[in-house]
């Protein structure tokens, strides 16, 4: 029983991309450029050479983020979407039956269709990979060059996320829709 | 829909394939075989399990940093690459392309067999064979080509007619060992003359060192010409991005394009290619000037400080004047020099990859000096030069060769290097007919001169030209498409490697376990060494008995066991060095050294040094502790360090003994061209991986940079084939409009536009630079230089 949740010290990454690599040999997601549970978001730079405006170029790692009031849940009819017990919003790939109303209703584009099951697929948290094996990372935090990522309960005082909630500013994407994310991005 | 192939389906589809193979697939295109290409992905992910795995320690080998990794192996199958969290170097990180690095191992795509060729060079025409058989080949020929043994007795005996190159890797040595000591040739090429050659010959002879930047505790970075975020070094790359963007480390970048490592900077400075020289010639102009420099520390440590000081200031290398050189605003150059001599712990950034232009030695020398001005080496948050464990020296028992030519490869060249040369300079004067005797043989190994060396069509002339070429490497690639007979090696995860010593701030000793036992009819580099000494240790003794006169005059008269004793005791046994295999030589080196218990946790974790029980522990979910900061090596040169400002000896060699700029290096660009620069890209290492198909999801081609302003005016949109061409050929690549490139340049990724097509994804796709790079080279190593090359563009499609 936990609430889990992830903070990004965002700032530090450079859009390397070993997490995308990692979650996807961990979890075993398909090949393909649009199949990915994580990202890094980053857009063409603003200004004219030799006058770029540098902080236009920031690269924002993202995925689903685990809202506590998540819209995609909302709206699944056939209850597919669900939490967990450890408040990750999962899929279950046998209610599933690709209606794509949740795909429709993120506002983080979190979502896609894995072509095997025909079913929506998307982060787990590395849920019925590495914490069922009792790890305490997932595998995008643990392959981080730059440690962009901590990982952890919410709900634990002592936890490495709690305190650095605690000790630092953070935002969420897109607060204002009121989803409530448990992705924090620490500034 | 598309249907599930799991890697273990692969794996037992090829198994069944080995079986059903054998003889049978005798004739033509061998590679590759076993599985239909349409285009689709070929190798996929595996989910990892929650049962039974074994966690095997590994070093990755998908690039030159080695990081530590556990691979998880789940029924002998490798399902996932995890990082190590107790090697120093690697911090607990593996990159894209280490993650990606399982689908390298099972890459369809990979030599499974070993092969000889049966059509004409380049056509692809190979045969399966047996080992012994390839082996025989190479020393017996067939009907298509000469074997060394004829070779080498049309030479006379002379060894210097066998040239040899491999890439960087932990059995490197080996292979140096075998063909260079053993067999004894002196013409060896590898990365370094295409390489950083220029950046460790300028520092080492102007600090002593390379040395490491300890960026975890430097507060002020100039990092000019090297792309730490694109082009990833560890453990630089992990400390200085977690400190940028006003985080503790201040950051002022050098490209003349706009890279993931200037979105990072506090200032990007869009340098104009090759002038970097001029940019730190300014700065130190500066420090002179103002006297801001430590005083202390160049009176004590420099040699000829006053002569250098002098030099700068009377050739008036002034801010003023390198903004017409770099186009920096010269204000920009006053405020870098004064902040970084003000700051606590400046670094500039030593940087590595290939030579960018013809001053690049005198650039690193002036880099050098620039660092020492400010005093801040051989101390905390300076450039260091760190500690070693040392591991017992192999005695290598190389034989005498009379009959061996000296090597011959220095034309044009101040300070040729002793134990490798200038890849262009070697394969040109071959070609050009200006080698003193024949060099009629190659031996190559994980090596592809066809993408890495300028000019392409000179490097395929000269490997027809070669009598006999022989390659050991796991894919079938571009270079391995002109060879002979084909060696198929273990990948890194299927290998034991001889173990490393990693020096630095915090040394430690590493090992590479296998994970999984050699796929299909591979075999590690190692016993490929063996076996083919092996092979040839004998019929070369003959021919050596037949031309060496001093041989011939120790031999004279004695019986047939003496002759076998001497034989053995000068060392023309050549298998001796892999007696014993890798794990066994390892653990003898380590026992020796560091004791059992060492092996011990070598053997589990991959790593050790002494005490790592005590010191090591984890400060975080992400961080750990290798040392405690008392027991960091710091420090550790006292009186020994020296800094070169007047280099006297090298004016002897027609090389300037300061670093001097020459108006002949100043940047232009006729008319309607454009300056070609080429770089590194955190997805990919060089040609070595664009078969990876993960990493292909990633970046799925090269592009050409051209600014968005011109691309404009000349009607050219995103995705666009363009024609790029040069003087010494063309290439085809799709154009990607930005404003991160200036108006008179264009930028691709190097390692594209393989020309093998037996590997499916590399085929094609993109373009090679390596075709229209033109060969120059700098004056003091030959290293081949990157930037210097202009080229038209013209749209196609």
């Amino acid at each position: 029983m936990a609430r889990y949740g992830m903070a990004l010290d965002y700032k530090n990454c450079i859009n390397c991309k070993a997490c995308e690599v990692a979650c996807k040999e961990e979890n075993g997601v398909l090949l393909g450029a649009d199949k990915h549970r994580i990202w890094v978001g980053v857009k063409e730079i603003e200004g004219e050479y030799p006058l770029l405006d540098i902080v236009s170029s920031t690269f924002v790692p993202s995925q689903c983020q685990h809202c506590e009031d998540a819209p995609c849940q909302e709206v699944c009819p056939t209850h597919a979407t669900y939490y967990d017990e450890n408040n990750v919003v999962r899929v279950d790939s046998d209610k599933c039956i690709l209606c794509s109303y949740c795909m429709n209703a993120c506002p983080y584009d979190a979502r896609y269709v894995d072509d095997r099951t025909m079913t929506v697929d998307k982060c787990t948290f590395c849920s019925d990979t590495r914490l069922a094996r009792g790890e305490t990372t997932t595998a995008c935090q643990n392959t981080c060059p730059t440690k962009v990522r901590t990982f952890g309960d919410l709900d634990d005082y002592d936890s490495e996320i709690s305190e650095l909630l605690r000790t630092r500013d953070h935002f969420s994407l897109k607060a204002n829709l009121g989803t409530n994310p448990k992705l924090f991005y620490l500034t | 829909m598309q249907v599930e192939v799991s890697r273990r389906k692969f794996l037992q589809g090829t198994v069944a394939m080995s079986v059903v193979g054998g003889s049978a697939l005798s004739v033509t295109n061998l590679f590759g075989n076993e599985h239909e290409s349409h285009g689709v992905a070929k190798s996929v992910t595996t989910k990892t399990g929650t049962g039974k795995a074994e966690n095997v320690p590994f070093l990755c080998g998908i690039c030159v940093n080695k990081c530590a990794g556990f691979a998880r192996v789940e029924d002998g199958v490798v399902t996932k690459l995890n990082p190590n969290p107790y090697f120093p170097k690697s911090r607990n990180m593996l990159c894209a392309r280490g993650n990606a690095g399982i689908q390298t191992m099972y890459d369809p795509d990979r030599l499974k067999y070993p092969m000889i060729r049966i059509g004409e060079r380049g056509d692809g025409k190979f045969k399966r064979v047996t080992w012994e058989e390839a082996y025989e080949a190479i020393l017996n020929g067939t009907d298509k080509f000469k074997g060394l043994k004829q070779i080498l007795d049309e030479e006379k005996d002379n060894r210097a007619t066998i040239g040899y190159c491999n890439g960087e890797g932990l059995s490197k040595e080996g292979f140096e060992v075998l063909v260079g000591e053993k067999i004894g040739s002196p013409n060896y090429v590898d990365e370094i003359s295409i390489c950083l050659e220029t950046t460790l010959g300028g520092y080492v002879n102007t600090i002593g060192t390379y040395g490491e930047a300890d960026l975890n505790n430097a507060d002020y970075l100039i990092i000019a010409g090297a792309n730490r975020a694109e082009a990833i070094i560890t453990p630089d790359t992990m400390d200085i991005f977690k400190r940028t963007k006003g985080r503790g480390l201040k950051t002022i970048v050098l490209d003349p394009r706009f890279t993931n490592t200037s979105a990072k900077a506090d200032r990007w400075y869009a340098i104009n290619p090759g002038t970097d020289l001029a940019f730190v010639l300014a700065l130190t102009y500066v420090v002179m000037n103002e006297n801001l420099y430590d005083k202390d520390f160049v009176t004590k440590y420099g040699v000829g400080f006053e002569d250098y000081k002098n030099h700068i200031l009377s050739k008036k290398y002034t801010p003023e004047w390198a903004q017409k050189i770099t186009n920096i605003p010269a204000k920009e150059i006053y405020k870098t020099a004064r902040e970084f001599m003000a700051a606590r712990s400046p670094i500039y950034y030593q940087g590595r990859r290939s030579v960018f232009s013809k001053n690049d030695f005198q650039l690193r020398r002036a880099m050098a000096i620039f660092q020492a001005l400010s005093g801040n080496l051989d101390k905390k948050g300076g450039i260091v030069y760190g500690k070693k464990l040392a591991l017992p020296k192999e005695e290598i028992n190389a034989p005498m060769y009379a009959q061996v030519q000296p090597r011959f490869d220095t034309a044009g060249i101040a300070i040729p290097s002793g134990k490798t040369g200038s890849w262009i300079v070697f394969r040109n004067m071959i070609l050009e007919g200006k080698a003193p005797y024949p060099v009629r043989t190659m031996f190559m190994r994980k090596h592809n001169p066809m993408s890495g060396v300028p000019n392409m069509k000179k490097t395929e002339e000269f490997l027809k030209k070669m009598d006999l070429n022989v390659m050991i490497d796991i894919l079938p690639s571009d270079t391995t498409m002109f060879c002979d007979v084909i060696l198929p090696e273990a990948s890194y995860l299927e290998r034991t490697s001889p173990v490393a010593t990693y020096g630095g701030l915090e040394p430690a000793i590493v090992q590479r376990r296998a994970a999984v036992k050699p796929l299909f009819e591979t075999k590690e580099p190692e016993v490929i060494y063996k076996e083919l000494a092996e092979k040839l240790s004998k019929p070369l003794w003959e021919i050596t008995k037949k031309y060496d006169e001093d041989v011939q005059d120790e031999i004279k008269g004695i019986s047939k066991e003496e002759e076998e004793k001497y034989y053995k005791e000068n060392g023309f046994d050549l298998a001796k060095p892999w007696e014993e295999p890798v794990g066994k030589q390892n653990e003898e080196k380590i026992v020796k050294t560091f004791g059992e218990e060492a092996w011990k946790t070598l053997q589990e974790k991959g790593v050790y040094y002494p005490n790592m029980d005590k010191y090591h522990k984890q400060l975080n979910p992400n961080e750990f502790q290798y040392y405690p900061e008392s027991k960091k090596n710091y420090t550790t040169q006292g009186d020994k360090l020296k800094v070169t400002f007047n280099f006297k000896n090298l004016a002897k060699k027609g090389i300037d003994p300061m670093p001097t700029w020459h108006d002949k290096w100043n940047f232009s660009v006729p008319k309607g061209k454009f300056r070609l620069v080429t770089g590194r890209h955190a997805q990919f290492t060089q040609s070595g991986t664009t078969n990876n198909v993960m990493l292909r999801d990633l970046i799925p081609t090269n592009y050409l940079w051209i600014n968005q302003r011109v691309a404009n005016k000349k009607g050219i949109k995103f995705g666009d084939m363009i024609e790029v061409s040069s003087s010494i050929g063309k290439v085809h690549i799709k154009a990607y409009p930005t404003e991160k490139i200036a108006p008179n340049q264009i930028f691709m990724l190097h390692g594209f536009g393989g020309s093998s097509p037996e590997m499916e994804f590399a085929y094609g796709n993109g373009a090679n630079d390596a075709l229209i790079i033109e060969d120059k080279i700098e004056p003091v190593y030959g290293a081949a230089v990157m930037h210097e090359t202009n080229v038209e563009i013209r749209k196609v499609v």
